[in-house]
């Protein structure tokens, strides 16, 4: 990381831990709710971003581990073994939903993960012996720690914003351990990538199930910080949202999905200013966001840094050269 | 000396088109053998069923006398064999050093063990010193996609040499290399194979090159083998004048 990125860092770092102490209990719901869906984003950058392998499953992934969380703690289980079930859970369904990627790519796989976001859907709503169906599931207490309550909303906030903070890290390590380079090789060749001994089948799998498992991490911590949970939340909508995120962040940034949560999580806030409009303002403020950055906010950020780097090393001469022209 | 590949009656068709009929030929321990032919002639088609990318309609392959015929090529390179393909095929987001290591990670430990492990895989003093027996040290830390054609050819081939390989598989090197590079290149794969004499297979068109290069010379053409022997002997052949030039 350059001293730009570390700046930057250093900024977001201050802002995240001062930001929720001048914000009212909506402001607090709204960064949580930032900190959560960045963990599903993160995992949709892994196995998207990172691995190239096009997923429309993500919002399915929060959902089982939502349910799986609110279930488990409402039947007395302790919430850390509810979030490593979750985990666990969305790691082994993740892996399996990892096959067809070995047999179909592109928009092939991208119908394939469609598929199983509706099923999901299908199966959250219809199974009402285990998912109260339609009707939901109420009063999802928040977790407590020895003597810490996240009962208030600036506890559970540090709490998510902690368990990011740890998957992050976790999620970085890999990414600048070996595996991440065979992720990216995945991603750009994967015909050379296999001619290098590196086994595609497993690291394919290995990439949707760890991202399907950070999906299902954010949705145990969905379930109680939103403290009601019904199948409509996890429809093919929030699948497309994480999408949006990773893409309007920079697929393949590691800091990506930090920015494009933040825009697909506060923007619209902002833009309710507009009233029945902010949807129309906010979907054109998307497409003219797609068309001249389409690498995303960290990727037109990397080209600005670059033409001004270069533009410093340029001599008088050759810059007076470069206007002319 | 005794054989690092064995090809038995080799055979692939695509419907009712036959690429490869029957072929058959060894490569010894530390030998360069230099495959040539007209286009369509089914080089590129041995060399995929030889490394796994097709599975061959019959016939059999063996790597150091193990059968290997049909094999996944990652199962096959963590064998030592290698290649390089005949378009480019670098990595053109990872740096130069980043493609080398990759290059040569996978034969590091288990997959596990390469999570918890260096970010390097280990491998930081041999990519260096592949990057300065190429002689791209000035782009170490350059994006492989800002390399020019030639040097992302010799990057291509350092890849095929990091993990230490017995036989390379050198799909067309010289294809779209200016001359100056060419002779480089030549120059380093004839370096690499004093230093190391792993066994090369190259499949080339351009005849100075594997002349240069290759001590014995197999001429396929409509997928089989029509004539085979010292690169001297290959250029006077009756048989490969007219498969090149027609009657």
């Amino acid at each position: 990381m350059n001293r730009v990125g570390v700046a930057m860092f250093a900024m977001a770092a201050i802002f995240s831990v001062a930001a929720p102490f001048m914000l009212k209990p909506f402001g607090i719901y709204l960064i949580s709710m930032w900190a959560v869906l960045t963990v599903a984003a993160i995992g949709l950058n892994l196995t998207l971003g990172y691995a190239g392998q096009v997923s429309l499953a993500q919002g399915a992934f929060v959902g089982i581990g939502a349910y799986t969380a609110a279930l488990l703690t409402q039947a007395g289980c302790p919430f850390v073994l509810a979030f490593l079930a979750a985990g666990l859970l969305t790691f082994a369904i993740g892996w399996l939903l990892g096959y067809p990627a070995l047999r179909v790519q592109h928009h092939y796989l991208a119908f394939v993960t469609l598929a199983f976001t509706t099923l999901v859907f299908l199966l959250l709503r219809n199974e009402q012996w285990l998912t109260n169906g339609i009707y939901g599931i109420n009063g999802i207490a928040r977790p407590a720690f020895l003597a810490w309550s996240t009962a208030k909303p600036l506890n559970f906030y540090f709490f998510c914003l902690g368990t990011l903070v740890v998957l992050s890290l976790a999620t970085w390590w890999m990414l600048r351990s070996p595996w991440g380079r065979a992720f990216v090789a995945l991603r750009e060749n994967p015909t050379r990538a296999a001619s290098l001994g590196i086994d595609t089948r497993r690291y394919t799998l290995m990439a949707f199930a760890i991202g399907s498992s950070l999906g299902g991490l954010a949705g145990a911590l969905y379930a109680p910080l939103v403290q009601f949970i019904e199948p409509g939340s996890f429809a093919l909508n929030l699948s497309f949202n994480l999408l949006l995120m990773v893409i309007v962040g920079g697929s393949g940034y590691f800091f990506g999905p930090f920015i494009g949560a933040l825009v697909a999580v506060l923007l619209p806030e902002w833009m309710r200013v507009a009233e029945s409009y902010y949807l129309i303002v906010y979907a054109t403020l998307i497409m003219v966001m797609m068309a001249f950055c389409p690498s995303g906010l960290l990727g037109l950020m990397e080209r600005l840094l670059q033409a001004a780097a270069r533009r410093g090393q340029l001599t008088p001469a050759l810059r007076a050269k470069e206007a002319a022209q | 000396m005794s054989a690092v590949l064995e090809v038995s009656n080799l055979h692939k068709s695509f419907g009712g088109i036959t690429a490869v009929n029957g072929v058959s030929f060894e490569v010894r321990h530390g030998e360069i053998l230099g495959i040539i032919g007209p286009n369509g002639s089914g080089k590129s088609t041995l060399f995929n069923c030889v490394l796994g990318q097709l599975m061959p309609s019959s016939g059999e392959v063996r790597v150091d006398g193990k059968r290997t015929t049909g094999m996944r090529p990652c199962d096959l390179n963590r064998l030592g064999v290698s290649r390089t393909f005949q378009l480019l095929q670098v990595f053109p987001q990872l740096s130069v050093r980043d493609n080398l290591i990759l290059a040569g990670q996978e034969h590091q430990g288990t997959m596990y063990s390469r999570l918890i492990g260096r970010a390097d895989a280990g491998l930081g003093a041999a990519a260096d010193h592949m990057i300065q027996f190429f002689e791209l040290s000035h782009l170490s830390a350059e994006v492989a996609g800002a390399l020019s054609y030639g040097q992302q050819k010799l990057l291509d081939a350092a890849m095929a040499f990091m993990a230490g390989p017995r036989l390379v598989l050198l799909d067309e090197p010289a294809g779209g290399v200016n001359l100056s590079m060419l002779a480089h290149l030549r120059k380093r794969l004839q370096a690499y194979h004093a230093e190391r004499s792993a066994a090369f297979v190259v499949i080339e068109h351009q005849m100075e090159f594997v002349m240069a290069l290759c001590t014995r010379v197999l001429v396929l053409a409509e997928g089989r083998i029509i004539a085979e022997g010292e690169p001297a002997d290959i250029r006077r052949n009756p048989l490969v004048i007219e498969a090149y030039l027609g009657r």
